[in-house]
């Protein structure tokens, strides 16, 4: 069967022009991948550290698990953004993919839900005036950190099969019914999802070692030099580690993608390619700078580095765009999609978008300007 | 059409979506309502400096924050999730109109999430001012964000101007957007009402405590009563005379339209009796289970009904509930190429599991393409294929709305027990006429042929032993079978002869 007679192609035009929806498609999965990177891998590294990693390494388990429930808050919501846009222009292989996967697709909201309350319990036994880190609350830290990897993996299930119509007609077949699907799909089939979901996991560790650094420099002048100095340590080891595993996971992608992959590497666009690869090299050097210097950053370079994490995943994010439109090309042309821009209601949002940014800096003044305390924890 | 259909056994794909729905509604309005209570009280409570309050709205903030945050967003989320998965052309249209709706919604919920934990997490150390500044930026931008979701849910019980204009504003200002907005911002204060009797029952240690959060929070669910009445009356008033129909003709529905009345009422009575009459009682966590119970049971019957009442819509004159577009011309288009070739993934469905049905197809490397399904050749499949691809049939044309065997949402086996092969025949070329819950009959007569075959295979008979024994025994219909199909047979020869 081909694939591509699976997608409808005569479509009817989407309200905005392509380029604005890929723009707060990749903008918001950016931003979603920051806070997500901390919950993905930083939940597993702090509770791992609030074990076994002295005194330090317990003041950052609490630090993070402490901050986690606003973190989630924050990331989900801005989940919400690339979401919308993904079913603006890309509705016909989103839903059919997702469609043919519905229990695993939908078994994201199960879980999260208890991954959620997990982090709040655990959270919440960490505070000073709270019931202490009893053993379940211990317990619920863990089943959150693996839950939280378990969702991880269905998106990039989800995402990878949405690429790969090749993959449609065996799972449809698999679990026909009538004609209909089971939903009981997943795209395991698929050789690039394993190293997609490693990619994902190594840049998660990037990002928060990157978070530890930053943490420590604006926001933990309550704790010791030492601490400090050890986050700057750790900080670096785990960048390391996680740009070694973003190597290695990055090659097995290519390799495992290289149909669609061919087309990354031809000019220009292997430009891009080759600063996807390359940027984790900027934070690094960053910190490696410092290290070297035997320094503990200032709050202006701390921030310089996450900037540059920021970076990391912004680029990741346009080649993730870009290779999406690639693989899709073949069956569903996106960059051909007509428009019939809602020019009234794009202005509402911009203009909603600009209000609510000045309130969000209004309410945020409120708790850091001079003479406010921090957040209780 | 364009997309595969997903077949949930038992209670079917879309019924995920109402349950979910439901679930959602609960922990909303409360997200709406008690960002209100939050504010107004706390205003009140800095101003008689009230410290006992004031930590009690402490409390009920972390509360409030644990049960909206978590399971009121991401069942929020999880909607979206099901209507995906359960009417994917409807939520295409959706959100090919209202994107920017939902957008601004966004912004706000950005706001909203920001408001809450600074409101929260920095209680005490705030400028009473700033403080109760928090509390009402929540309100207004939970408030807003009811606003801006409740112009698109509304849209799809009436889409109004829609139909002719086509613009976002045009959907969005439709009739019944003005009063579900009163009925979900009164449902928003009554429930929120009812969570705080609740939560200061099991709570509150002091008896004054008690006395004032009832006497305080009662005027708030009085005046959301009003509104929902006020909202609901405007709601009936503008509901297309289908959705009226619908909802005193459903033996289901009348019993959900009941069942809101009587939780309603007994709300209202147990308001007058407990906070009006028996100020203690409140204190009773028994009590206040008792009512915000029987909200809930009211809130989540409206919702229900919100989305039962559309039948056979989506989108009310837009997207019937079987994924395609209610416009003459996607009819036409259906009846004259059939149900199976307009849909994308039972086109393929159909060649590549029977090519024999298909001609003028191109063999290619991996199948073929071009061609189209040929009417006569359906007709001339063995029996058992001709109930499988019935059933194909039955899934993309009945499944949104009915299970299949005994115990199923609706099912259509037990709905056709005993009927003769002509009846069932007769049903699906008057489909819509039959039940006008029900959409138009969307393929051509060798298909209606097929489903009738399927649909005859999966109802039970009529129990054996009831005297008089129905006039039309089996052989009968069988008989009648032959002969139906026959006629078709026939019918389809001289169209394509009519055509050549
Ligand atoms: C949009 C929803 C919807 C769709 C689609 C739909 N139906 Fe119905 N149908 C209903 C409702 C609602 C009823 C009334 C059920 C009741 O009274 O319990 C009904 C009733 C029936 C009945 C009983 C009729 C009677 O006279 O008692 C049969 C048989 C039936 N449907 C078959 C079908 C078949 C076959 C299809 C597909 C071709 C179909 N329906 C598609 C909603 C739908
Ligand atoms: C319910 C709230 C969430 C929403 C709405 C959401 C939304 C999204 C969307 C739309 C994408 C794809 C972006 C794109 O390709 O343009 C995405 C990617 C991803 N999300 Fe989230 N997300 C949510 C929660 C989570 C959670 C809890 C996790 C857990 C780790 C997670 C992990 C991921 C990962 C790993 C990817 C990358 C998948 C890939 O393409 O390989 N998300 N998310």
């Amino acid at each position: 069967m081909d694939p591509g007679q699976l997608i409808e192609t005569n479509l009817p035009p989407i309200p905005a022009p392509i380029w604005f929806v890929q723009l707060f498609k990749v903008l918001g999965f950016t931003l979603h991948a920051v806070p997500m990177n901390l919950w993905y891998a930083g939940i597993l590294i702090a509770l791992v550290l609030y074990v076994r990693g002295g005194e330090h390494g317990q003041t950052f388990g609490r630090r993070l698990m402490t901050q986690m429930p606003i973190i989630l808050a924050y990331g989900i919501n801005l989940g919400i953004v690339p979401l919308l846009f993904v079913q603006v222009a890309y509705a016909q292989p989103f839903y059919s993919a997702t469609i043919l996967m519905a229990w695993h697709w939908l078994m994201i909201i199960a879980l999260l839900i208890p991954a959620y309350y997990g982090v709040y319990l655990y959270s919440f036994g960490l505070r000073s005036d709270g019931p202490g880190l009893t053993a379940f609350r211990r317990a619920a830290g863990w089943v959150a950190a693996v839950l939280l990897v378990v969702i991880g993996w269905l998106f990039v299930n989800g995402m990878s099969l949405m690429v790969n119509p090749h993959a449609w007609p065996e799972l449809w077949k698999r679990a026909d019914f009538y004609g209909a699907t089971l939903g009981t799909g997943s795209n395991i089939a698929d050789a690039t999802l394993w190293p997609r979901w490693l990619l994902m996991l190594g840049l998660a560790i990037g990002t928060t070692a990157v978070w530890l650094l930053f943490d420590a420099a604006w926001f933990a002048s309550a704790e010791s030099d030492q601490y400090r100095s050890w986050s700057l340590t750790l900080s670096w080891k785990l960048y390391t580690a996680s740009m070694v595993w973003f190597a290695v996971a990055g090659t097995l992608y290519v390799i495992t993608g290289w149909q669609s992959f061919k087309q990354m590497f031809g000019f220009p666009t292997v430009l891009l390619t080759l600063l996807t690869a390359l940027a984790p090299g900027l934070p690094w050097l960053l910190l490696f700078r410092q290290v070297r210097a035997g320094q503990f950053p200032s709050r202006g370079v701390a921030a310089l580095i996450a900037l540059a994490q920021l970076g990391v995943l912004g680029v990741n994010a346009i080649s993730r765009q870009v290779l999406q439109n690639i693989e899709l090309k073949p069956h569903f042309d996106v960059l051909a999609r007509q428009t019939a821009t809602q020019y009234g209601p794009l202005a509402m949002f911009l203009i909603a978008f600009l209000l609510g940014a000045g309130v969000m800096t209004w309410m945020i003044w409120q708790i850091v300007r001079p003479g406010q305390p921090a957040a209780e924890s | 059409m364009h997309y595969p259909w997903w077949y949930v056994p038992v209670i079917t794909s879309p019924m995920l979506i109402a349950a979910i729905a439901v679930l959602h509604v609960l922990v909303a309005h409360y997200a709406v309502g008690g960002g209100f209570f939050l504010a107004l009280e706390t205003t009140y409570a800095y101003r008689t400096n009230d410290r006992e309050y004031l930590a009690y709205l402490r409390k009920h903030a972390q509360f409030f924050i644990l049960l909206t945050v978590v399971f009121g967003a991401i069942t929020g989320v999880g909607i979206w999730w099901t209507i995906g998965l359960a009417s994917p052309l409807a939520t295409e249209l959706l959100i090919r109109t209202f994107v920017f709706g939902w957008a601004t919604e966004w912004v706000f919920f950005v706001l909203e999430i920001t408001a809450a934990f600074v409101f929260f997490y920095y209680w005490g150390r705030l400028q009473p001012r700033t403080h109760i500044a928090m509390g009402w930026i929540y309100a207004w931008a939970a408030w807003i964000s009811l606003v801006l979701i409740t112009g698109i849910t509304a849209f799809m019980l009436h889409p109004g101007d829609w139909l002719q204009k086509r613009t976002f504003w045009a959907g969005f200002f439709n009739p019944q957007f003005i009063p579900q907005m009163l009925a979900r911002t009164g449902g928003a204060f009554l429930l929120s009402s009812l969570y705080v009797y609740l939560h200061a029952s099991i709570t509150c240690t002091s008896e004054r405590l008690t006395n004032l959060v009832e006497q305080r929070s009662t005027r708030p669910a009085l005046l959301g009563a009003v509104l929902i009445l006020v909202g609901g009356a405007g709601w009936y008033i503008n509901l297309p005379d289908s959705a009226v129909e619908a909802m005193f003709s459903a033996s289901a529905l009348n019993v959900f339209v009941g069942l809101i009345f009587v939780a309603t009422g007994l709300v209202f009575v147990l308001l007058y009796l407990g906070p009006f009459r028996n100020p203690g009682w409140i204190r009773s966590p028994g009590f206040a289970v008792a009512l915000l119970a029987l909200g809930m049971i009211g809130f989540g019957t409206s919702e229900f009904i919100r989305e039962a009442v559309r039948k056979p819509y989506v989108v009310y004159n837009v997207v019937f509930g079987n994924q395609v577009y209610a416009e003459q011309s996607e009819l036409q288009r259906l009846r004259d190429g059939g149900y199976l070739e307009g849909g994308v993934w039972t086109r393929q469905y159909v060649r590549h599991n029977f090519p024999q049905v298909v001609v003028g197809a191109m063999q290619q490397e991996g199948g073929s393409s071009g061609g189209h399904i040929d009417r006569q050749r359906l007709l001339e499949l063995p029996p058992e294929d001709r109930v499988k691809l019935g059933g194909v049939l039955f899934q993309y044309h009945c499944n949104d709305c009915h299970a299949i065997a005994r115990g199923g949402y609706s099912a259509a086996g037990p709905l056709i027990q005993g009927w003769s092969r002509a009846m069932v025949r007769d049903l699906i070329d008057n489909l819509h006429t039959a039940r006008f819950v029900m959409p138009p009959w969307c393929g051509t007569p060798e298909e209606a042929e097929l489903l009738a075959d399927y649909l005859m295979s999966i109802a039970p008979p009529r129990p054996a032993g009831m005297e008089p024994a129905p006039t039309m025994q089996p052989a009968q219909r069988q008989a009648d079978y032959r002969q139906l199909s026959g006629e078709a047979q026939l019918c389809g020869e001289a169209q394509s002869g009519a055509a050549q």
